[in-house]
């Protein structure tokens, strides 16, 4: 069942202080002036340009196995193939903040408004991370009741139990050109999605990948993976 | 001259209507374009550059001082080019193929032309030819490439190789968060830069 999911601005706007933290303030810093002004007109343009909207598709395992591994590029090993095997359920999901907004990114660096362009920047790749970590929480909810309905499953308490973390294309072994099978089976074009030769989506503030849902333990790893050593921002810790 | 610190001063707040006025007002005085350049917007950047290198400021503050110079920057050029004043070099820069990631990018290329380069910006996701296609055409004497994942950094391999191939004495630089000095070395790089602070210094010891 493929679902498309219109959020509203507040509920993928990012947190005044999660922004700053990403331009480098500590929350115990004070912001000067100027970067206040710059933060307070960027989120304005932010709100006057955004159009966030997701699609998110059930896929069994058979199927995503078809998405996962047709292309060929991925690494040897990878943690999403252990994973995904250990999943309750499965779904596949692409999520943009619309076109009109990195066309403005855009227009800030051409202009020389590389302040600007940036902040804005920085708040859209924060938002595009809010519609994933919604979906994520959506996904758990509908685990709950379908859980509900399973006698042998009834017991348990899906927001204690069940964890739902999105895993994308181009991260942790898993290929750019795995886009490629995963836009065929969801056909994001239908929210404006298309993608280049090169795997990246268009607009560029856009996020897509699979979402695994299960027990909380089926998404520990050991993160020493061969392109582990290469990874800089080991999210997989926090998120883990 | 009071003039040139006044527009190192602006240019370090971000003021870049100042700087825009301060430069004309020089330029006006007779001032050499390069005395201004050099004593007035580069001093100023490179004062930027070291206290972004000692995380005193931030990028936000970087990329407003960028703006200022540029303010500067694009009444002098043409002068620049009439009076015959070359460049410190010419570097052509761009995301591999495959990546979008591009604010590290765009600031080694601010930072760059901050400090008198000439700057080619391919932008994002560019295929390997065109690094090498681009630096031929230009005459470019570096190429700078970045990557920030680990599935598309071996597009900066094939870079390199086409570079060799080519017989071209044409430097490269790499960078990118998943990126390394180890990693330059294995793919034959001439160097790797950190951060866009380092990528300034290296590219003038290359040139």
């Amino acid at each position: 069942m493929t679902e498309i999911i219109k959020f509203k601005i507040n509920e993928v706007q990012p947190e005044k202080d999660k922004i700053f933290k990403e331009i480098g303030y500590s929350s115990i810093q004070k912001i000067p002036e100027k970067i206040q002004n710059l933060y307070e007109e960027s989120l304005k343009i932010f709100r006057e340009t955004s159009n966030p909207v997701g699609i998110i598709s059930e896929i069994s395992k058979e199927e995503f196995e078809k998405v996962f591994f047709v292309e060929g590029n991925n690494s040897a090993e990878t943690p999403i193939q252990n994973i995904y095997r250990k999943a309750d359920y499965l779904s596949l999901f692409a999520v943009t903040l619309g076109k009109k907004v990195s066309d403005k990114i855009r227009e800030f660096f051409r202009k020389n408004d590389f302040a600007l362009g940036h902040l804005l920047d920085c708040i859209a790749s924060l938002a595009a991370d809010n519609m994933v970590r919604k979906l994520e929480n959506l996904n758990t909810e509908n685990l709950g009741i379908l859980y509900q309905q399973l006698p042998r499953l009834k017991h348990r308490n899906h927001r204690k139990d069940i964890r739902t973390l999105a895993y994308s294309p181009g991260y942790c072994g898993w290929h750019i050109s795995g886009q490629k099978k995963l836009f065929e089976f969801l056909k994001p074009e239908k929210i404006g999605i298309t993608l280049n030769d090169s795997f990246l989506m268009i607009p560029l503030k856009s996020i897509s990948g699979v979402l695994i849902s299960g027990k909380r333990e089926i998404h520990q790893f050991k993160n020493n993976f061969s392109f582990c050593s290469m990874c800089k921002t080991k999210s997989c810790l926090e998120r883990m | 001259m009071q003039i040139l610190n006044q527009i190192s001063e602006f240019l370090q707040q971000g003021d870049d209507e100042k700087v825009f006025d301060l430069t004309k007002q020089a330029i006006a005085e007779n001032i050499s374009p390069k005395e201004i350049l050099d004593n007035g917007l580069i001093a100023g950047m490179n004062i930027i550059g070291e206290q972004f290198r000692k995380h005193e400021i931030f990028l936000p503050d970087v990329l407003m001082a960028a703006k200022a110079m540029y303010a500067g920057l694009d009444q002098l050029k043409p002068l620049l080019i009439s009076e015959g004043i070359p460049t410190m070099g010419k570097i052509v820069i761009g995301t591999v193929q495959g990546d979008l990631h591009d604010i590290g990018k765009n600031l080694v290329g601010i930072m760059l032309k901050g400090a008198g380069f000439d700057v080619i910006d391919l932008g994002r996701d560019v295929p390997p030819e065109k690094f090498i296609e681009t630096a031929k055409k230009e005459n470019a004497n570096l190429i700078g490439l970045s990557a920030l994942l680990t599935t598309t950094m071996i597009n900066m391999k094939k870079v390199v190789n086409l570079v060799r191939a080519d017989g071209s004495d044409i430097k490269v630089i790499i960078g990118g968060a998943p990126v390394s000095k180890k990693y330059a070395n294995e793919i034959g790089a001439d160097a790797y830069a950190y951060d866009a602070g380092k990528a300034v210094e290296m590219v003038k010891e290359m040139i």
